[in-house]
């Protein structure tokens, strides 16, 4: 008997000693494996990952090495095909758990879908040079929806090389609207275009419409626009779409202009060198960077839109507004994390590699400008982002910003009058949702 | 006992009989729902991805979408701001008069697809080519026609060279004709498929009958619409009906590409502004509304040329 419950005793205990040691070796290994490789979280960014794709490839590196237990994955949509993929996400409440938006008014419409600052991550807003159109009403004490890092604003490039054929100074570009009349004739008289417009798109709206409005506007009333109390029928509003079309009317434009887009149309004739002016951006696309390869750096120069009105308040000033913003979801299930790339965005870091990949402006104050490449036009801008203004383009609803580009078009080719034009973009401003 | 005998087999027959029907009844019950086994997933696809989109796609109609924040059931509010939009009049008006080039989409391929079939002079060329703008994707066809129709793009430089200067318009431009303009661009992209389609159905047509009917004396366009027309009815219907749908929701590519609905909404049609209105301006359940008065408007087109078709194959019949 003693015998056999030894042997049991045998039987038994083998398994039992071998699936301990088992376990415990399990147990060493799962340790070993979780203290080696802590649980990486994943967060996915929806962006159309402005500047370049070397300085996205940078930005993710540099934060994932900063944070080993955070992976970041792109969601890269153009552009122009932004909305229709990003809109989705928002409707159903589901996907990125970071997006970006336009500052200003494409954001604040888009409130809903993402979750305000928390302090710790608004506190690095401190070092930006400026971040109020996160925040709403352009208002750094109201709740902010995200971070920006660049900089984005209107200025106007010019071809030194057609300005010299035509007998003008190309260190001396007009800098008012009158001369910058006689300078269209005596560039038109050597067979190239004057200025490069395209009027379909939202472009007219963004790029044109501010640097008119500039010579009316105070930011008073760039701030009324944005509450939607600003009506079209205002005889400041009137005279902006006046000024548009007298830019049309004058023919200083391509004959095209109303059947192309700015971008990539327009901006192809400038870059072709057959257009001696056009008004793009600073950053992003069209910058003083792609033109500068295509016409050379020292035939490029860049300059503030000629003033109508040279004494209007901000006739001097640069229409500036910050880019891409940053912010996180509302249904993100990572928000410590997403909140922490948030946070790199706007960081030092980031804006050194914006300022080394791209040439890009960037918001940080503590980022090394001396990194920034040598270009007379890009030296220009420096000067000329110094003295900022709201940027009243991204304070249209995008109703305004369609009917102003259709409109300019029918005015352009003589099938409206500017009052009708004033009428529809009046409708436009009682359809927008965000402005009523 | 005759009778009774026959009347015992009779029994046995009605029997036999009363067993063979209810095996039959067995048989064909199973093949019944083994039929509806087969149809089964083909009916899911059709739940799934036609008629459950189409009831979502009513109730967004009928909501209230102001922006991102939640939606109000508003019941026919949408519909009845639509009839006050002048927008959307005027792209039904404009879908209109897209429906009423539909005899060009009908018979320009038919033209050439005889051509080629009866081996007309360069036939070769065009039945090596009549298919190629077909594979260009339209947003492509869009972005080679903006740069053609320019101004002084490729077709004014050519109709001045060739003395043609008052033909030489802005073909993009004008209220009327950058519709006529995205329309033409329109069949030049889309006819490759409609003589593709005619040619299947010439290849059904005897050619004794073609050749008798030249001994005859028929010239061409006798031959084609008194011998190839009516041989041909079921395919001509086929395309119309396809077209008749198809002028109304083919164009977004090449509109997209070409004018955005511009200058002004001179080539905006009800598509163009179903994608504004939901994703630009984000009112997603007024979209939804001309989204689905669009759905009727082709419904009706469609459903009167297939009604056309089937009485015609009715008569053909007889």
């Amino acid at each position: 008997m003693k015998r056999e419950k030894q042997y049991r005793g045998k039987r038994l205990g083998l398994p039992v000693i071998v699936t301990l040691i088992v376990s415990a070796m399990l147990a060493v290994v799962s340790g070993s494996y979780s203290f080696a490789a802590p649980k990486v979280t994943t967060i996915k960014v929806l962006g159309w990952a402005p500047g370049n794709a070397k300085f996205w490839a940078d930005t993710v590196a540099a934060f994932q090495k900063a944070n080993p237990s955070i992976k970041v994955k792109l969601e890269t949509v153009p552009f122009d095909k932004y909305s229709e993929v990003q809109g989705p996400y928002i409707t159903s409440k589901s996907g990125p758990d970071v997006m970006a938006n336009n500052a200003g008014l494409e954001l604040f419409d888009r409130r809903s879908a993402y979750v305000p600052l928390p302090a710790d991550v608004r506190a690095a807003g401190k070092d930006l040079l400026t971040y109020s159109g996160a925040c709403l009403g352009f208002d750094v004490t109201q709740k902010c929806y995200g971070l920006p890092f660049s900089y984005q604003g209107n200025v106007m490039y010019y071809n030194k090389l057609i300005l010299s054929k035509a007998g003008l100074d190309p260190n001396k570009p007009p800098t008012t609207m009158s001369e910058f009349g006689t300078a269209c004739k005596a560039i038109e008289a050597t067979g190239s275009t004057c200025l490069a417009l395209g009027l379909t798109g939202v472009f007219p709206a963004y790029w044109d419409f501010p640097e008119i409005a500039r010579n009316y506007l105070t930011e008073a009333d760039m701030r009324k626009i944005l509450a939607g109390k600003m009506p079209w029928t205002d005889p400041k509003m009137v005279k902006i779409l006046q000024g548009l079309a007298m830019l049309t009317n004058s023919g200083w434009t391509n004959t095209n202009a109303p059947s192309i887009s700015m971008l990539p149309d327009a901006a192809d004739l400038f870059s072709s060198g057959k257009a001696a002016f056009a008004g793009t951006i600073i950053s992003d696309a069209v910058n003083w960077q792609s033109f500068g390869k295509a016409l050379g750096d020292a035939n490029l120069g860049a300059m503030l839109w000629p003033s109508i009105d040279p004494s209007a308040p901000l006739a001097k000033k640069f229409s500036g507004i910050e880019g891409s913003v940053y912010g996180v979801t509302a249904w993100s299930k990572q928000k410590v994390a997403a909140f922490k790339f948030v946070k790199w965005i706007a960081g030092a870091t980031n804006g050194n590699l914006w300022v080394k990949d791209v040439g890009g402006q960037a918001l940080n104050k503590k980022v090394d400008k001396s990194a920034l490449p040598n270009s007379p036009a890009l030296s220009q801008i420096q000067k000329i982002v110094a003295h900022p203004t709201l940027h009243v383009g991204v304070l249209l609803s995008s109703q305004e910003a369609d009917a102003l580009s259709r409109g300019w078009q029918q005015v352009a080719l003589g099938q409206m009058t500017v009052a009708d034009w004033t009428a529809q973009m009046q409708t436009a401003l009682q359809n927008s949702p965000s402005k009523n | 006992m005759a009778r009774k005998g026959n009347t015992s087999m009779n029994t046995v027959q009605d029997g036999a009989l009363v067993s063979f029907f209810r095996r039959n009844t067995a048989i064909s019950k199973l093949h019944r729902y083994v039929g509806f086994l087969f149809v089964l997933p083909g009916l899911f696809l059709v739940l799934e991805f036609k008629f459950i989109p189409l009831i979502k796609g009513i109730w967004l109609s009928m909501l209230e979408t102001r922006g991102f924040s939640d939606p109000k059931f508003t019941g026919l509010h949408n519909y009845d701001r639509m009839l006050h939009d002048p927008t959307v009049r005027k792209t039904f008006f404009h879908a209109f008069i897209v429906v009423c080039t539909l005899p060009v989409w009908i018979l320009l391929p038919l033209i050439l697809a005889v051509l080629i079939f009866q081996k007309s002079p360069g036939w070769k060329f065009f039945r090596s080519t009549y298919f190629l703008p077909y594979t260009i994707a339209p947003i492509v066809v869009g972005i080679m026609f903006r740069q053609m129709l320019a101004p002084n793009g490729a077709l004014n430089s050519i109709l001045r060279a060739v003395g043609l200067k008052r033909f030489a318009i802005a073909w993009l431009n004008g209220p009327t004709s950058s519709l006529l303009s995205l329309t033409s661009v329109a069949l030049w992209s889309f006819f490759g498929l409609g003589v593709l389609t005619y040619l299947s159905a010439l290849s059904s047509i005897p050619l004794d009958v073609i050749e008798a009917s030249r001994l005859d004396g028929a010239g061409f366009w006798r031959m084609l619409l008194q011998i190839v027309l009516p041989l041909i009815k079921p395919m001509v219907g086929y395309w119309t009906v396809l077209c008749a749908s198809g002028v109304l929701v083919w164009m977004f590519p090449l509109i997209y590409a070409l004018t955005q609905g511009g200058p002004g909404v001179s080539t905006m049609l009800p598509e163009f502004l179903v994608f504004l209105t939901t994703f630009q301006f984000l009112d997603r359940g007024y979209g939804a509304a001309i989204g689905m008065t669009l759905f009727v408007f082709v419904a009706i087109f469609s459903g009167l040329s297939v009604r056309y078709m089937y009485h015609e194959g009715k008569g053909a019949e007889k």
